[in-house]
């Protein structure tokens, strides 16, 4: 367990998403069960499939040397900070821990491979200056004036939750006074293209943990989190949404793409989270889980449950709210994280939407059709990734 | 020595010296000239730091990298070579809580121009889904993890001019706070046709590049390309060489460099300073003064024009020429500095 001053708090969330800008907005739609996906079908020749994407984003009045994703964190991250009223220097000092799969993949077009230096001298020089996924870590600096040590975490779809496990890491380290961590991913015709040539989407909305499953739908967002000690965010008479109170990243290390079976690598994550966090299997009231809605990952997730919380007196209580926006990619870890604290604050356990066939199990109890209201002192949410990577974060709602 | 820090006992490298294990010998410290390029056609004569084509199962045996990209080919090298050098029998450790961490600036983009062509070629509905999964960054860590069973965390970043250094501090810091007993931390690169092109285009070559100019050169600088591990574990394995101990570090994208290096250093009087140029344009001897400037004592090792070639994950390679270079033991900070005002610095202690 951490020692109690250096218990992780959350002091800040700001999220894009398919709902619009703001926690706020998000947490009105899931509360509503409004699902965000839509069909597309003028995305490129041959594409037939459902996403869900932001609307216009707010205007930043910078070029068009940022990407999308780019653009998206910074909005993200704008929210993030907007009440913060704490010393500047402490936001100046920050560090910031971004997550993304995409970057500026979505600036470039095919022609590049055509010719390169032809494509850059006709307008691709500048859009492909936002390549590296560094640049969605450095543009929220730049955007915010933070000077603080700042990466960018890749790890497929578990990368968001790992971006917040490591600005956690950061914050013991004394690295600096506060981390703005998340993640961000637009639509982008490379990977729309990309997991359907695996047959990975779902042509229609996605039905995570449901027996008749098809696969999963891209959606688009960003989130960042303000993350700080709660020595000084009670020092500073910080509003305290979250504490953080564990995190865990493992790796299956058994294929390339698909999960282990069993669940091993996700489960031992969670282990490893639960008793970083010092609460047992029945204190965790919730999990958000990776649930993309692909046949192999959702029950190599179930099984990952059965194990993790396996003696549990109740079944444990799951849901992916990935049936309401899709899955956000490099963003889904930050997004599901601002989700849980959601659920939290709101004593709310988000339905799987569209789950009417679930797979069975009987140490699971698939949340869906109404809202289930109760009381949540502690939640995790949970990611995995192509690579074999799992991360698992543990939230408790602070103290009164 | 300090056993309470965590040391850095094994290192392998595919470089443009080659795949080695352990530090550099001497006969190969001769300052390296930057070889031409002819993997695609270029307008002219166009040089950088290259990898020479090697048969990754004639290093490591067993190893298949038919299907793999350069960077996921040559990471299995690699930490394959830095584990043998660090003397493990892996099967006596518990692997789940062996960490990868892998700093790398453009990922596996060799694949990525390769799906962007397929794209081009087919359309963005017949595009290849071998490939695709191979375009993530993380791929290259993920293939280290599932050739060596290495089940604890897997984590791959980017940091605009400090990745290398960025992997080496969270690494360091996973093994203090207990969520790991080992790590393998991995930096590189792979210099394509898109990536040469686009520095061409964005100005920022040396000379050196496009002629037999000498190097250094401070207008610009020559791309290069590789992978350097290095395993770190917390002191006190009785059958461990240790080639330097991890104290501690930062890294900022700005800020004030000399305040936070001096409290970084406290009362250590250093020996050494370990330069890491960083970020493009940049050449030896700014750096150089801006390292006197920073720290004021102790023999400065310049940056090296090679490892300067691979930008935001050069800093590996920055440590291992140091650590074959470095006339004897003692304190040492290796430090980085980027055009923009961003710094880096990882205090050391040498043995």
């Amino acid at each position: 367990m951490i020692d109690a001053q250096k218990n992780i708090v959350v002091t800040g969330i700001g999220v894009i998403s398919p709902y619009g800008i703001g926690l706020s907005s998000l947490q009105a739609g899931m509360l509503a069960g409004q699902c965000c996906l839509k069909p597309a079908t003028e995305l490129y020749p041959g594409f037939a499939g459902t996403v869900a994407a932001v609307g216009a984003l707010p205007s930043l009045a910078e070029g068009h040397r940022y990407s999308r994703t780019d653009r998206m964190a910074m909005a993200a991250a704008r929210d993030a900070v907007a009440d913060f009223d704490g010393p500047a220097s402490d936001l100046r000092e920050s560090g910031i821990v971004m997550a993304s799969t995409v970057g500026g993949l979505s600036e470039i077009d095919a022609e590049i491979s055509r010719g390169p230096a032809a494509w850059y001298r006709h307008g691709g020089l500048s859009r492909a200056a936002s390549y590296s996924v560094s640049r969605v870590a450095a543009s929220v600096g730049e955007h915010l004036g933070i000077e603080g040590p700042a990466c960018a975490v890749s790890v497929a779809c578990a990368s968001g939750a790992m971006a917040i496990a490591l600005a956690a890491n950061l914050l013991l380290d004394e690295a600096a006074p506060m981390v703005l961590a998340g993640g961000s991913d637009a639509l982008c015709l490379f990977t729309l293209s990309g997991f359907n040539s695996l047959q990975a989407l779902d042509p229609e909305p996605c039905r995570p943990f449901d027996q008749n499953r098809k696969g999963l739908n891209i959606g688009e967002g960003a989130a960042v989190l303000v993350l700080e000690t709660v020595a000084r965010a009670t020092r500073r008479g910080a509003r305290i949404l979250a504490v953080l109170r564990g995190w865990a990243m493992t790796n299956d290390a058994s294929h390339p793409t698909a999960p282990h079976k069993d669940g091993l690598g996700l489960a031992c994550c969670i282990q490893r989270a639960m008793e970083m966090a010092g609460c047992g299997i029945e204190e965790v009231g919730y999990v958000n889980a990776h649930g993309t809605g692909t046949p192999l990952n959702d029950i190599a997730e179930t099984h990952a449950y059965e194990s993790a919380f396996h003696g549990r007196s109740r079944p444990i209580p799951v849901s992916s709210t990935k049936s309401y926006f899709g899955h956000c990619l490099g963003a889904a870890g930050a997004l599901e994280a601002a989700i849980t604290i959601t659920a939290m604050q709101a004593g709310a356990l988000f339905p799987t939407l569209r789950l009417t066939d679930p797979i069975e199990s009987s140490q699971v109890d698939w949340l869906r059709g109404e809202l289930r209201r109760q009381p949540l002192p502690v939640a995790m949410s949970v990611s995995a990734g192509f690579g074999g990577s799992n991360a698992a974060l543990v939230f408790g709602r602070p103290r009164a | 020595m300090n056993t309470t820090l965590p040391v850095l006992t094994g290192i392998g490298s595919v470089t443009p010296y080659g795949p080695l294990t352990g530090l550099i010998p001497p006969e190969f410290m001769e300052p390296l000239e930057p070889g031409v390029i002819t993997a695609w056609t270029t307008p002219g004569v166009r040089r950088a730091f290259l990898v020479e084509p090697f048969r990754p199962a004639a290093i490591v045996p067993g190893l298949k990298t038919r299907r793999l990209d350069r960077l996921s080919a040559w990471a299995l090298v690699a930490s394959s070579l830095a584990l043998q050098d660090a003397g493990f029998d892996l099967n006596l450790i518990d692997r789940s809580r062996v960490a990868v961490f892998f700093a790398t600036g453009f990922g596996c983009v060799e694949l990525t121009e390769a799906f962007f062509q397929s794209a081009d070629t087919n359309g963005w509905a017949g595009t290849d889904p071998i490939t695709f999964p191979e375009t993530l960054h993380n791929a290259p860590a993920s293939h280290v993890a599932l050739f060596h069973d290495l089940r604890g965390p897997n984590v791959t970043l980017s940091s605009k001019n400090f990745a290398a250094e960025s992997a080496l501090l969270q690494a360091a810091s996973l093994l203090r706070h207990g969520q790991a007993d080992l790590a393998v931390v991995l930096a590189g690169d792979t210099l394509t046709q898109a990536v040469y092109e686009w520095y061409e285009a964005a100005h920022l070559l040396a000379p050196a590049c496009f002629s037999n100019e000498p190097m250094p050169s401070a207008a610009g600088f020559i791309p290069g390309e590789g992978v350097v591990a290095m395993v770190l574990e917390p002191a006190g394995r009785q059958t461990a060489r240790s080639y330097a101990a991890l104290g501690a570090g930062c890294w900022a994208a700005g800020g004030d460099a000399r305040s936070s290096v001096r409290k970084l250093l406290g009362d250590v009087r250093l020996d050494f300073v370990l330069c890491a140029g960083n970020g493009a344009p940049c050449a030896a001897s700014p750096l150089t003064c801006s390292a006197r400037d920073l720290v004021g004592e102790g023999t400065i090792l310049p940056a090296q024009a090679v490892a300067t070639g691979m930008g935001e994950a050069g800093a590996l390679l920055h440590l291992l020429l140091a650590l074959s270079k470095r006339p004897g033991h003692g304190q040492a900070l290796l430090l980085g500095r980027s055009a923009h005002g961003g710094y880096a610095a990882l205090r050391l202690e040498l043995f």
